[in-house]
């Protein structure tokens, strides 16, 4: 393994506070949740659905996913900045390792990490849905969702690592964590069922990329609850509840396609880790 | 003569400043080489060139045969760097510190082990090595700084003023080592300092001043050359003192009841002495220290 992934992984799980930090987010949407928003979502009409415990904290859990990635790698590019504050690059620039290596290294971490917190959220997650009365996750879809996971990590990590890269101090990295930290949650839909939003609010969110790892969580995580609570339900009010909850997007009059969605991601991933690699490699000046 | 270090006509602008105007200067090979300079005088800009950190506008540079432009990697696997600001990780311990920069130049598991044991051992840190890095000392710092520019044996050593903020005791200690390093491996070394006591050891001074070299020399030619040795006489027949130093046809200053008188070299004292011996009651013989020989250069170029 790259020696630099392995020191800012080691770097970062000893700062104690780093990590705390980067588990801001997920623990800030767990609370909101357990406050407020978990009672408010559930639209009227759908009172009178089976299970609505289960399929909620599906729905809960694909939304922390999608966007847990972007708060814990936020945090590991922390270390990035503070090599930066504290002159450390000046040591590896000195040392004949390639500066592609050296970005490699940054990215790297900071996608383990992402993947690494992701999974446990997932674990603890389910032993949660579980307790609450759900079922556990067959073995076929946590492999999904475990992939899903590392791809929706990877998108995540190129979109902050882009936006990273421009930053030379704390305190501009530590505010645009803070922005990005609240606002994410916004723009993925995950706080409020995107259906509940007016039209203008859903159409940026279905813009934004990470909205869509959201998506193809949902599709995988709510399959089962979906299945027992809409059993005796026709299926229009299962697609209509579908995409009042942002589990599939609807552009005009077509139904975006999981495949679509993937390929959003992909593109996403390509063109900021285009970018930030540009932005990186300026190393020497 | 062996040139390790060759540079011709440097420059180096920041945008609209010019850091480093058109400086030469060479640096055999296994001697200790200082340069002096005040804050902002342009050793540390001079010092990341040299060390492939920044590009330069003009001129050549050579390191060991090796072209900057074009060797980078080359010439990063035979240097090492202690810099200005403490560069080691402060959450890890100074030895996982050291594997991880020792990996930086080789990949055998038990090469990286002897790596990091020797550079422990000639700097002396195993009594804390297995400490953070935070919670060390000032010096045990410093220490393990040089042992992470130690870490591939480098043929080159650049030190960017290796004791600053340090208290006079650790400076020293720093220094006998970094001295004695210098004697038991034969590398090179390279340093910029502020502290004329230091540059006096080196083999070789240059120094620099807003960008350009001031002087340069052996400390015992810049001694000779930029610093007055003087003589210094506590008067009892201030008349006849008068008269002798006249006749001598010398300059001297008044200080608190003290004659103060400017010589080429001490042993000029002697006759003066000789003759005014009934008219003084002590004096003093002062030779010039690299201090003087500093405030020298730089008055000489504040008075320009």
């Amino acid at each position: 393994m790259n020696i630099l992934i392995k020191r800012n992984l080691k770097i970062f799980f000893r700062d104690r506070s780093a990590v705390l930090f980067s588990l801001l987010a997920i623990f800030i949407i767990i609370a909101l949740y357990a406050v407020f928003l978990g009672d408010v979502w559930l639209d009227d009409s759908m009172q009178n659905i089976k299970g609505t415990n289960y399929l909620m904290n599906t729905w809960l859990l694909a939304g922390l996913l999608a966007v847990a990635s972007i708060t814990t790698t936020m945090g590991a590019f922390g270390v990035m900045i503070d090599d930066k504050v504290r002159k450390i690059n000046k040591d590896f620039n000195s040392a004949p390792i390639k500066s592609s290596q050296i970005t490699f290294g940054y990215i790297g971490s900071a996608f383990l990490i992402g993947v690494i917190i992701s999974i446990i959220t997932v674990f603890v997650s389910d032993i949660y849905i579980v307790f609450c009365g759900g079922m556990w996750m067959t073995l076929i879809e946590l492999l999904k969702v475990i992939l899903l996971v590392i791809f929706t990590t990877a998108t995540n990590t190129s979109i902050v690592c882009f936006i990273v890269s421009f930053f030379n101090s704390h305190s501009a990295f530590s505010t645009a964590s803070t922005i990005l930290g609240t606002s994410i949650g916004f723009l993925t839909g995950i706080y409020l069922p995107i259906g509940a939003l007016p039209k203008s609010v859903q159409f940026v969110i279905k813009l934004f990329p990470v909205s869509h790892a959201a998506s193809l969580l949902r599709q995988v995580l709510m399959e089962d609850a979906m299945k027992a609570s809409f059993s005796e339900i026709p299926a229009n009010h299962l697609n209509e509840f579908k995409e009042y909850m942002g589990v599939t997007f609807r552009f005009g009059d077509s139904v975006v396609p999981w495949w679509l969605s993937v390929l959003i991601l992909v593109f996403t991933a390509t063109l900021f880790y285009g970018l930030s690699i540009i932005n990186l490699s300026k190393r020497i000046h | 003569m062996d040139k390790i270090i060759e540079v011709s006509n440097l420059q180096k602008n920041y945008s609209n400043l010019c850091a480093v105007k058109n400086i030469s200067f060479y640096v055999e090979r296994g001697k200790l080489f200082s340069f002096l300079g005040s804050n902002g005088a342009g050793k540390s800009t001079t010092i990341d060139i040299l060390c492939t950190l920044m590009n330069f506008d003009g001129g050549e540079v050579t390191i060991d045969g090796l072209n900057p432009r074009h060797d980078r990697q080359s010439i990063r696997s035979i240097i090492g760097v202690v810099f200005q600001d403490n560069v080691l990780d402060p959450l890890l311990t100074v030895r996982e510190n050291l594997l991880i920069r020792a990996e930086f130049y080789q990949s055998d598991r038990s090469l990286i082990r002897k790596s990091v044991y020797e550079a422990a051992q000639t700097t002396e840190l195993s009594e804390f090595i297995d400490q953070p890095y935070c919670k060390l000392s000032g010096g045990q710092r410093r220490r393990a700084d040089i042992a992470r520019a130690l870490i591939n044996t480098p043929k080159i050593l650049f030190l960017d003023e290796p004791t600053t903020g340090l208290d006079p005791q650790t400076r020293k200690s720093i220094w006998n080592s970094i001295k004695l390093l210098q004697k038991k491996t034969g590398m090179t070394v390279f340093l910029t300092t502020h502290y004329m006591e230091e540059a006096a050891e080196s083999d070789y001074v240059i120094v620099l001043d807003h960008g350009e070299i001031a002087a340069k020399g052996t400390p015992v030619e810049l001694k000779s050359k930029y610093a007055t040795d003087c003589l210094r006489l506590s008067v009892s027949n201030e008349y006849t003192l008068r008269q002798i130093l006249l006749d001598f046809k010398l300059n001297f200053t008044m200080s608190a009841g003290e004659f103060i008188i400017n010589l080429p070299d001490t042993m000029k004292a002697l006759p003066v002495l000789e003759k005014c011996k009934s008219c003084i009651s002590s004096f003093q013989v002062l030779q010039g220290t690299m201090d003087d020989a500093f405030i020298g250069i730089m008055g000489r170029d504040i008075r320009k």
